[in-house]
């Protein structure tokens, strides 16, 4: 387990460790199997790119939140705990990006004795363009 | 602003209404693990019961972002003459309004708020309301925004967490 993260720790403005996930057509496959999604554009390519105008196959967008979820609960460790987050979708991930997570503390704040984090957060892909981008709330255990 | 594309279709009425009641089938340690590998999340706390037992939970849970397919889609399961040609069996958070498809509707964005995870052996249920509806004008032409609140709870009755999805409806392009 990696050190825990208390948050005295912390300061607004701080970024943590960057986070990278690479997406690939086999994940989309186990994704939208185990899912149970069906719709073409994640996985039949002359449709997704000669019907819908697609680049490629496109990632279902839900696996941000996952790419997300990993991210910070990763972060937070053991004692700490993902609240909250929320995305917006913004540009389609596809299979053979590999994707960076980044999170930004914006504000610091004790609830009901509970130290709270909130983050912005990005998921950008190799060309930088921040395809999902987000919020979460986190919290850690206090010293 | 001109006319109200929401009062035209009358959807006002809608607000706070139950959109959706469901109970899922058991979570099986087989879901979670395929979930687990599908995203790459390769904790053993996914895979493992023992690993799962010394861990945070104290049993084989789900990644926490599973809580929204863990009654799967419902209406989802159709045969492949059932669906439609792009493989869509449903659009989760468009709402079944009159004339809901006279709109074209994108995604807009979720929101997840986590209480606690999902155990294998968990079964699930989803209740879902329609919590927000506005319009604005864009630029090319009106746009709906319609915001679901769906609360999943276990058996148990305890809140697993709590997921809001924002769809955007335009009118569509005579074309």
């Amino acid at each position: 387990m990696n050190n825990q993260v208390f948050y005295e720790d912390v300061v607004e403005g701080q970024e943590l460790p960057p986070f990278e996930k690479r997406v690939t057509t086999v994940n989309i496959l186990m994704y939208l199997s185990t899912v149970w999604l069906m719709d073409r554009i994640h996985f039949d390519h002359p449709f997704a790119t000669q019907r819908r105008g697609l680049p490629n196959v496109v990632a279902p967008g839900n696996m941000a939140v996952d790419y997300y979820t990993q991210f910070l609960t990763e972060w937070a460790g053991e004692k700490g705990n993902l609240r909250k987050v929320s995305i917006q979708f913004r540009s389609f991930m596809l299979p053979g990006d590999t994707l960076t997570c980044r999170g930004k503390i914006i504000r610091k704040y004790i609830e009901e004795g509970k130290g709270c984090l909130e983050l912005e957060l990005s998921l950008k892909n190799p060309s930088a363009i921040n395809c999902v981008p987000g919020k979460a709330v986190v919290e850690l255990p206090m010293r | 602003m001109g006319e109200s594309l929401l009062d035209k279709l009358g959807w006002k009425k809608y607000l706070g209404q139950e959109t959706a009641s469901y109970t899922g089938e058991t979570i099986l340690a087989r879901d979670i693990r395929r979930y687990a590998l599908a995203i790459d999340d390769l904790n053993p706390i996914y895979f493992d019961e023992n690993a799962a037992k010394e861990g945070k939970y104290g049993g084989l849970t789900a990644p926490l972002s599973y809580v929204s397919w863990a009654i799967g889609v419902p209406g989802g399961e159709k045969s492949v003459k059932e669906l439609g040609e792009d493989g869509l069996a449903t659009f989760v958070g468009v709402p079944e309004f009159p004339n809901t498809w006279e709109l074209g509707w994108v995604r807009g964005g979720e929101e997840l708020e986590f209480f606690k995870p999902v155990y294998a052996g968990d079964k699930v249920t989803v209740t879902g309301n329609i919590v927000d509806m506005s319009e604005k004008d864009g630029k090319s032409g009106k746009m709906i925004f319609v915001t679901s609140l769906f609360t999943y709870k276990n058996q148990k009755g305890e809140i697993l967490a709590k997921h809001r999805v924002t769809m955007i409806a335009t009118p569509r392009k005579e074309s």
